[in-house]
């Protein structure tokens, strides 16, 4: 990797991490959500400090530069976590709907047993 | 209406909620409770209203830390003194709260029945995570609870008010780790537990480890990040 990737990639991390937290400390987001990018963040940082591992992780996989692993490992992981994060999703929207129906249906119902 | 509420968070309890709740009507009648369903998918809300037991039904399930501050914030609009969290499997056992009720009464913010207060906690596979737990606690506050995962605690009226009024606060030790490390005094109170009875307990390896995990990110890094606003 070159130092300048390496310089780039440190500050990144630093940059989101910090950012991170500073969200974090707003009480903006649920701490259990963000623990997945705070491990994200720090191997990002690992990696830049210490790009031996992922050097050695390149030669085994058998790609051209490290670069490429970081990239590929990193589109891979968001990909996972974007698909995990759909299911939330589909499970937030239905959650609004099963809301949405029971309050407006309990709403008539009470309505028309207290009419009857 | 008395002092103590005792928070009941129910789900799939269908055949441990009615022991666990006439034992503290017949038993305990000096405290009030509340059985909160999560979104059970079975008949613990059926058995709830057959037995005229005192209920709030959630319309969709929220989890643990949703369901307790369900009655928080109950407890909370009602003007409860002290709040309570117990299991609906039967595992806590009511005639510890009143020596938790008194630790509580002397100054304490928050007072969490814990197994190994004169008892050694073992050094078994089950145990690992919370020795692991405890000790980041140690890290970070300098102070020993023993039982962190313990999830009988009780809770006064502040603590009421701001875990009912607020995100990030889970009924579970990285919260607690977070309070004492900014003023909150916790203490622990020797206590019996049994075991479950009948159901399934929701964690399984991978669950206890992943949960493990998690909390001790939380504990060591996470919440050294967060700004309290009091409640």
């Amino acid at each position: 990797m070159s130092i300048v990737l390496r310089v780039i990639l440190i500050i990144a991390s630093l940059l989101t991490i910090l950012y991170m937290m500073r969200k974090i400390r707003q009480s903006k987001v649920q701490i259990e959500d963000s623990i997945f990018w705070v491990i994200f963040s720090v191997i990002l940082l690992i990696i830049s400090i210490f790009p031996g591992l992922a050097d050695w992780l390149t030669r085994l996989l058998g790609i051209y530069s490290t670069v490429n692993f970081v990239f590929l490992l990193t589109i891979f992981i968001l990909l996972i976590k974007l698909f995990l994060m759909t299911i939330k999703v589909s499970q937030l929207e239905n959650k609004i709907r099963e809301l949405t129906q029971r309050i407006a249906v309990e709403r008539t119902v009470e309505k028309e047993k207290g009419d009857q | 209406m008395k002092e103590v509420l005792i928070i009941i968070p129910a789900y799939n309890e269908e055949k441990n909620i009615a022991r666990v709740v006439d034992n503290l009507t017949e038993n305990y009648p000096q405290y009030d409770y509340v059985v909160i369903n999560d979104g059970s998918k079975d008949q613990t809300a059926a058995v709830c209203r057959e037995r005229g037991y005192h209920l709030i039904d959630l319309p969709v399930n929220l989890g643990l830390a949703g369901a307790f501050q369900t009655g928080l914030k109950y407890a909370d609009r009602m003007g409860y003194e002290y709040a309570i969290q117990f299991d609906a499997d039967g595992q806590h056992r009511p005639e510890f709260i009143a020596p938790m009720l008194e630790e509580l009464q002397k100054g304490n913010d928050i007072v969490i029945a814990s197994r190994f207060v004169t008892e050694k906690k073992p050094f078994t596979l089950r145990m690992v995570g919370s020795h692991l737990i405890s000790f980041a606690m140690r890290l970070t506050t300098g102070k020993r609870i023993k039982d962190p995962t313990s999830g009988m605690r009780i809770f006064d009226r502040k603590m009421i008010h701001e875990f009912a009024a607020n995100i990030n606060y889970g009924p579970e030790p990285d919260t607690v780790s977070y309070l004492m490390k900014h003023g909150a005094k916790v203490a622990e109170v020797q206590a019996e537990m049994d075991e479950r009875i009948e159901g399934e307990s929701y964690l399984n390896l991978s669950r206890s480890m992943s949960y493990m995990m998690r909390m001790g990110i939380s504990i060591l890094l996470v919440q050294l990040f967060r700004k309290r606003t009091e409640g």
